[in-house]
């Protein structure tokens, strides 16, 4: 009983992740339409000007955690603004063929910077609370926690506020949006800015459970990627929920089968559910 | 009021739309008649801003139109209601209509008295208010599109071809709001196939076709004429 809660309290830890980035993901496809192959490259510099703001600038886990919130989101901007902006009017592959320039470019960039070397990112909070037998480490208490915060929070602006609700807007019908005065730029560059701030977070919760390297986006990215088709492409509740199984199937499939298969799982599951439900579990009309 | 001189638009190498000078004065309710692909539609989403004119000068109230963004072309008080209802079908019925108001959203006591105002033309928009968008019926959905584009404050409103895809009974209600809409002071640019009944409550008329204005008077002149009777009204 006690492993089963373990392993759950486990999955719950990857879900969170993994739900942030495929958040983050999910809400540039809505508004884009274009799957954006650098959210992964963003996820894996939020993880890096974290290290580089507590160990390189001796800030705190949080002062760093928001420093680079706020940099990959400008990140996140700048990329709407130089590249995909540019290329709004062109086919759909240019966008998919730049994406995967930022990611590469991104990648190249921080391993000039920093090199190729693992690195461990210490958190403040190392400690592990023992609730009746059940041991849960600080930091993925922390995990979880922050990403319920965020996703709850991102609801609110999303569906409570005029401004959030424009990207919703934008979404669900385009023309619709421009015809009652939405400005396409300012909504395009408020995604990329929230979606890459959602990237920052998940990988400065991540890092310290993980470590810190350029390639550290890859097996994230992918995920994400499953979990926005599983969940349907552009639904935010599929987003969430998605990461939810994923992680829960990764962490008792990884104890209870196998730990050596536990990322092949998430991509059976994958197949699994786009052959008895092609279009992904939420997907309503609007997408 | 608006004023379009030569405006030409282009897909392409496709001129959808060639030479159109055209004018609406304030208070009007002016009827652009044309059959499906004359050009209605991307004659509106130019005034719009929505695809560029390739040529000519649209003009509202002496500002020029042309080169504004299709949010400022709301913000100037020239609002669509497009073909299609172009409905947030994920919304509800409220958020679509408050939706309408983004350019105006800090006036929030405005907001809450024209949307009084949308409830009191569509009262059953009140009842509906919690239900999404998408699970309306096809007359309802038309009347949170035109109330959405109330709730943006227009000075001009451009309707396009509200009636399409309606019941008959509907249709008829459709133009009575309309008309109303117009005498309550909003001046209405509405595009229709279904000449009859939008010629009854207009006041002028323009015909196109092929991308061109072929045709143009007042409202007697038009139900008289012999060509669109023939063309638009089959008698």
């Amino acid at each position: 009983m006690n492993i089963l809660l373990q392993n759950l309290i486990n999955g719950l830890t990857l879900g969170s992740i993994y739900s942030l980035v495929a958040l983050g993901l999910t809400l540039v496809y809505g508004i884009l339409h274009i799957p954006n192959f650098a959210h992964g490259a963003l996820y894996m510099v939020g993880a890096f000007m974290t290290y580089f703001f507590m160990v390189d600038l001796g800030a705190h886990y949080w002062i760093a955690m928001l420093g680079s919130g706020a940099v990959v989101a400008a990140l996140g901007v700048l990329c709407e603004r130089l590249v995909f902006h540019p290329l709004r009017h062109s086919p759909p592959i240019h966008d998919k063929i730049a994406a995967i320039g930022i990611l590469l470019f991104l990648e190249a960039l921080v391993q000039m910077l920093w090199g190729a070397d693992f690195r461990r990112m210490s958190s403040p909070f190392t400690g592990v609370m023992n609730i009746q037998g059940l041991i849960i480490p600080e930091q993925r208490a922390l995990i979880i926690a922050g990403a319920a915060v965020l996703v709850v929070g991102l609801q609110l602006f999303l569906r409570r506020t005029m401004t959030g609700s424009t990207i919703l807007a934008m979404a669900q019908n385009r023309e619709g949006a421009f015809l009652v005065g939405i400005d396409a730029n300012r909504v395009a560059m408020m995604t990329f800015a929230i979606s890459g701030m959602l990237a920052a977070f998940a990988a400065t919760l991540y890092a310290p459970i993980n470590l810190v390297y350029p390639a550290m986006g890859h097996l994230v990215i992918m995920k994400a990627f499953v979990i926005i088709i599983i969940g349907g492409m552009g639904s935010i509740p599929g987003a969430v929920i998605g990461g939810m199984i994923i992680g829960f199937t990764e962490a008792l499939g990884g104890f209870y089968l196998s730990n050596d298969y536990k990322d092949v799982i998430a991509f059976a599951l994958l197949v699994v559910i786009l052959s008895i439900r092609p279009q992904g579990l939420f997907t309503k009309g609007a997408h | 009021m608006l004023q379009l001189n030569n405006v030409d638009v282009c897909y392409g190498s496709f001129k959808a739309i060639s030479d159109i000078s055209m004018s609406v004065e304030s208070g009007e309710l002016v009827v652009l008649l044309g059959a499906n692909g004359a050009g209605k539609s991307s004659l509106f989403n130019a005034i719009s801003g929505l695809i560029r004119p390739s040529a000519g000068q649209i003009e509202f109230e002496g500002q020029r139109l042309s080169g504004l963004k299709p949010s400022g072309i709301v913000s100037a008080g020239v609002v669509q209601c497009a073909e299609g209802r172009k409905l947030f079908p994920q919304m509800s019925v409220m958020q679509n209509l408050m939706m309408g108001a983004y350019v105006h959203r800090r006036d929030k006591a405005g907001n809450r008295r024209h949307l009084e105002e949308v409830f009191e033309l569509f009262p059953i928009l009140r009842e509906k208010s919690d239900e999404l968008a998408s699970a309306l019926s096809g007359g309802q959905q038309q009347m949170v599109a035109i109330g959405r584009a109330l709730m943006s404050r227009p000075r001009l409103l451009m309707l396009d071809e509200p009636s399409l895809g309606l019941a008959p009974l509907v249709v008829r209600q459709m133009f009575d709001t309309i008309q109303q809409i117009n005498s309550l002071g909003t001046t209405v640019l509405l595009a229709e196939q279904n000449a009859y009944a939008a010629l009854k409550i207009a006041s002028r008329a323009y015909v196109m076709e092929g991308g061109q204005l072929v045709m143009e008077g007042d409202r007697e002149t038009m139900l008289n004429n012999d060509e669109v009777r023939k063309a638009y009204i089959g008698a």
